[in-house]
């Protein structure tokens, strides 16, 4: 059997340790079926036809059927319509207040607490807004210019700087979330993975089978398949989520015109080799874990996020020295570049370099984890200390 | 000669655990290596297996026409000593796993599984999760996975641990079955009975030196007991006349009555007897071949005793 066989093997088998097709399913379930409680919900109050009935005792306030209210000038006194109300005869009662600061002011009283008080509220506020113009004589022009008196279009002398219309970052940021969530589900499970088989005693068995860089590509290789499924099962569900309120909810045609599908090859190029990398490190601490629950090198495994963080802290600035750096260096390349990207031109020879600065890293990371996991075997049940594992790196 | 390891030496920091050890395996033999805890079985394994290298000395395995510095992994069935399979795996999957990675497809597989676990009454359960059986049956399923890909060298270290005796009587039959299929095996274990069935040569090892080494009349004649003789006479002896007539033989007075006397063989029964019977009357003789677990104890103490007086 080749190693190349044997690779396939185990990510195989690593895939299919984490992967429950019934737990995925039962997931996926659950999601359907909130969606279609939000579905019933927002048909039950979408097709609701009956007005809530609000008594006003105001002498010039707002009269006759505004949306989904119906007011109605009481005939009697606050005390009757309160019984009134406590029988459910009807919904509110709306009295008016003295003015304060030119402001119109009102009590409500209601049963209890609904959620269609927020919607009576913009309703005043609508029809206020509305009176007040028309006693100042302003046009809807005039209100406008109030609202949003500046209206500022950005242009850049950096020709790079990519204009907002043609801005990607909302693909790019997605891109990065994705490969947080990539990696959180790498971390959790290979670190499971790795020192679970140690727990279990199978790795003796296991290295008497192959060799430790197999036994690592095949346990990074699975691990990454597993994340690009929880990648690819988020981003579905994301896409779904949003067809299903957009197009279900709101009755709006599926809008994904803020993808920019032209970048889209390169940033999942770059969230692969990111996936990797950050996989092979973990597998590598993970690997030099003897107990996890007394080794203080678990906390090293939160490092792969370091990159994401920088970047995101960063991104404000992409033509700046610190992007420039982010985008080149090769331990957070994957996940500066490709925001990069979305925000300003990249030539294809700074995409290539950042794409071979990742590349060469990845397999660095990947022979450190084979390494540390022959150390392992090796130093046979002992942990080893910083000293050995630098050792053993750089051998 | 399969294995030969040849004044090889494995250091951890300061500590020697394997000292200047030399000694051969034969193709299709039962080789046992014994030894007290911390005595270096478990370093020469590892070096054996490949997952060490020693620091001095070599080590050749003859395997398809060629010497390697270890066996080679498709060559090996291991059972190490800190051993386990995926608990929440069913037997099948475990064991069809490990086939897998020793490029045995699942027809033939499923076959050799199924003649191993039938062995040992665990064919009825191989849908099973691993961690539902007991302690002794998970055990023997490690002992099929070692085996599984039936490779030409199965070492198996304690494989009667954790077993009652009507398991480590399977274990006995198991390992006899590899006998007869071709394969070398190196075990190390603790229960001499069983070794003492099983094994065609042993190594007896303490502080990381070999002590003993050879079949068992080897052993014996190394130790130089092979039989002990308790003689009981029915008066008092004297003591000088006794140092006298056992000159050429090593005893012990149990009391000013009773003897025992070890002999390197049986032949040497005759002329022991002589020299007793001018002692006086013998009222009760006993004769007993010293088996291996006592064979082990003398040759322990006596190897721990000439270290002490090193020491001094």
């Amino acid at each position: 059997m080749t190693q190349l066989n044997k690779t396939w093997l185990v990510a195989k088998w690593e895939f299919m340790h984490f992967f429950k097709l019934k737990q995925e399913l039962i997931g996926k379930a659950v999601m359907l079926l909130i969606a279609l409680m939000v579905f019933f919900w927002h048909n039950s109050q979408g097709f609701s036809t009956q007005k809530h009935k609000v008594a006003v005792i105001s002498e010039t306030s707002i009269m006759g059927e505004f949306e989904l209210f119906e007011f109605n000038k009481a005939s009697l006194s606050e005390a009757e319509l309160k019984e009134q109300l406590n029988n459910e005869e009807i919904d509110a009662i709306l009295v008016e207040q003295a003015m304060e600061n030119s402001i119109a002011t009102f009590k409500l009283y209601s049963l209890g607490k609904h959620s269609w008080q927020n919607d009576l509220i913009n309703v005043l506020n609508t029809y206020y807004s509305a009176k007040v113009t028309q006693n100042l004589g302003l046009t809807q022009q005039q209100l406008n210019q109030i609202k949003n008196p500046v209206l500022i279009s950005n242009h850049y002398l950096d020709t790079k700087v990519k204009s907002e219309d043609k801005n990607s970052s909302e693909t790019a940021v997605g891109v990065l979330i994705l490969i947080g969530l990539g990696i959180f589900v790498s971390f959790a499970q290979i670190f499971v993975s790795i020192t679970g088989e140690k727990q279990q005693r199978v790795t003796e068995q296991l290295y008497a089978c192959m060799d430790s860089q197999t036994w690592v590509d095949g346990k990074i290789l699975g691990q990454m398949l597993l994340a690009l499924k929880a990648m690819t099962s988020s981003l579905i569900s994301i896409v779904l989520g949003f067809g299903f309120f957009q197009v279900i909810l709101n009755g709006q045609t599926l809008d994904l015109s803020f993808i920019d599908w032209s970048l889209l090859p390169w940033f999942l190029l770059f969230s692969v080799l990111g996936l990797y990398l950050a996989t092979a490190f973990m597998a590598a601490i993970a690997a030099a874990i003897d107990d996890p629950n007394h080794s203080g090198k678990t906390s090293f495994m939160m490092l792969p996020l370091v990159p994401m963080i920088l970047t995101f802290m960063v991104m404000d600035s992409p033509s700046g020295l610190a992007m420039t750096v982010l985008s080149y260096f090769p331990l957070t390349a994957f996940a500066a570049m490709p925001v990069k990207m979305a925000l300003i031109e990249v030539s294809v020879w700074q995409t290539l370099l950042a794409i071979t600065s990742t590349v060469i890293t990845c397999w660095y990371a990947r022979r450190l984890a084979g390494k540390m996991f022959k150390m392992g075997m090796v130093m046979y049940g002992k942990e080893p200390g910083y000293k050995e594992m630098f050792k053993w790196a750089i051998s | 000669m399969q294995i030969t390891i040849n004044n090889v030496v494995k250091r951890y920091a300061k500590v020697e655990a394997v000292k200047q050890l030399s000694f051969s395996v034969q193709q299709g033999e039962i080789f046992a290596l014994l030894g007290p805890n911390g005595a270096g079985k478990s370093s020469l394994v590892r070096m054996l297996v490949g997952f060490t290298h020693p620091d001095e000395g070599e080590i050749q395995v003859q395997f398809n026409d060629q010497i390697h510095s270890a066996i080679p992994g498709e060559a090996l069935g291991y059972l190490p000593e800190d051993r386990g399979l995926y608990a929440e795996k069913t037997l099948e999957q475990n064991l069809y796993y490990f086939a897998q990675l020793h490029g045995i497809d699942k027809k033939e597989a499923t076959k050799r599984m199924d003649h191993w676990l039938e062995k040992f009454d665990l064919l009825d359960r191989k849908d099973q999760a691993l961690k539902t059986l007991s302690k002794g049956n998970q055990q023997k399923v490690q002992l099929v996975n070692a085996v599984l890909h039936q490779p030409k060298f199965v070492i198996l270290d304690e494989p009667f641990s954790g077993l009652d005796p009507i398991n480590q009587e399977k274990v006995v039959v198991f390992l006899s079955e590899l006998k007869q299929q071709g394969m070398t095996v190196i075990l190390s274990a603790h229960q001499m009975s069983m070794v003492e069935k099983l094994a065609d040569r042993m190594l007896l090892m303490n502080q990381g030196e070999a002590v003993l080494y050879g079949d068992l009349t080897q052993i014996q004649q190394q130790v130089g007991v092979g039989t002990q003789l308790t003689v009981e006479f029915s008066a008092e002896f004297n003591v000088q006349k006794l140092s006298l007539a056992l000159n050429n033989f090593d005893f012990e007075a149990l009391s000013n009555n009773k003897v025992i006397v070890n002999l390197v063989n049986t032949s040497q029964v005759n002329e022991a007897l002589t020299q007793l019977m001018t002692l006086g009357h013998i009222d009760n003789l006993e004769s007993k071949k010293m088996d291996l677990h006592q064979l082990y104890l003398k040759a322990i103490s006596d190897h721990q005793g000439a270290i002490q007086d090193d020491a001094a």
